[in-house]
């Protein structure tokens, strides 16, 4: 349907959007033409059901405070696993840099995984700042034996948090 | 409304802990209720809506202007959607690949029973997928045109121009309805 309407002006007109001249010209025309005005009227229709449906939906869909605290108590969860996650991955990064220097990029990565797999973190992935002590002298150790005991002392000392 | 502006103004001039909890209590149900309208269960609207206030936490420094906050939030809200729906696949299809066991089928017969039967989920139904998110965007949480562009990353004129169809849609089905609710009438 044209009719000199636009779809766009249409939408602004159905919102109460439309600039003065476009609502103007619209409302000229639907006094004149009943195809536009049933058009205007179905649309209008649809609208209102769609706002009131959206007011039923504001007011079902809420939360109980308690549960709206147990949500917030999660994301404070989820931001310190992220961020620990991400230091804990950020001392591997050095330890690995260090390592790497002197042994190259694959035995350092073993190393690493050797330490991690005889700690209590069991695997690299596992390894947080909780489990972090042990890990770390686990790696001076095999950097030690490597190495000698400067080297794990260098070890012991890059991966500090 | 006036309050809301200013907990997300103090929001994104403090980024706070305090700050930040304001605006989860006031921000977090309308998250969650575009997950559910959108048909995602309650365990994983709540998940979802976690993790976007997780991307709030953190990167809330690259926002500005609150005018553009729920703009950028469901924008965030929408990526995370998607990738839960890469992860995931529409649990239709397993359904229809798996028989249900007496449990399982009592327990989703138990929820639809316990859902609150809402109207706009009806009207969702005759619509597109990219229409449902404009319609719940703008019917029920209120955004304007200029939010929705931003949140769906689309020009203003596709948001209007499929804005303006999804009420063509909707008005040819209540058409309909109201046809048969009068032939019911009659009969």
């Amino acid at each position: 349907m044209k009719h000199g309407i636009s779809e766009l002006e249409w939408n602004d007109y159905l919102d109460g959007r439309a600039a003065a001249e476009v609502r103007d010209r619209i409302e000229a025309h639907l006094v004149g033409c009943l195809q536009c005005w049933e058009f205007y009227e179905q649309l209008s229709g649809a609208t209102e059901e769609l706002l009131a449906a959206g007011e039923q939906a504001r007011q079902a869909l809420t939360l109980e405070d308690p549960q709206l605290h147990a949500m917030l108590r999660g994301v404070f969860s989820k931001v310190k696993t992220g961020e620990s996650g991400s230091r804990v991955q950020g001392q591997l990064n050095v330890l690995e840099t260090v390592l790497a220097t002197f042994f190259g990029t694959q035995t350092a990565i073993s190393a690493l995984h050797a330490a991690a797999r005889n700690s209590p973190a069991r695997s690299l992935d596992q390894v947080t700042p909780d489990n972090w002590e042990p890990f770390l002298e686990r790696l001076a150790t095999i950097a030690g034996a490597m190495c000698g005991s400067t080297f794990a002392g260098l070890v012991r000392e890059r991966g500090q948090f | 409304m006036v309050e809301e502006r200013q907990v997300i103004e103090s929001f994104l001039l403090a980024r706070t802990d305090e700050t930040f909890c304001a605006l989860f209590e006031t921000v977090c149900v309308r998250l969650r209720r575009y997950f559910l309208l959108r048909g995602l269960d309650a365990a994983t609207a709540e998940d979802l809506t976690q993790n976007v206030f997780v991307k709030v936490y953190q990167h809330a420094g690259e926002l500005r202007e609150p005018d553009h906050f729920y703009g950028w939030l469901f924008a965030i809200a929408r990526n995370e959607m998607v990738s839960y729906w890469r992860r995931e696949p529409p649990a239709l299809e397993r359904v229809e690949a798996e028989e249900l066991s007496g449990r399982q089928a009592h327990g989703l017969w138990k929820e639809s029973e316990e859902a609150p039967a809402l109207r706009v989920t009806e009207l969702l139904q005759t619509l597109e997928p990219a229409e449902r998110d404009l319609v719940v965007l703008r019917f029920v949480e209120g955004l304007s045109y200029e939010e929705l562009a931003a949140a769906l990353k689309l020009p203003m004129g596709t948001v209007k121009w499929r804005i303006f169809n999804a009420r063509k849609k909707l008005s040819r089905a209540a058409g309909t309805s109201r046809t048969l609710r009068a032939r019911e009438n009659v009969n």
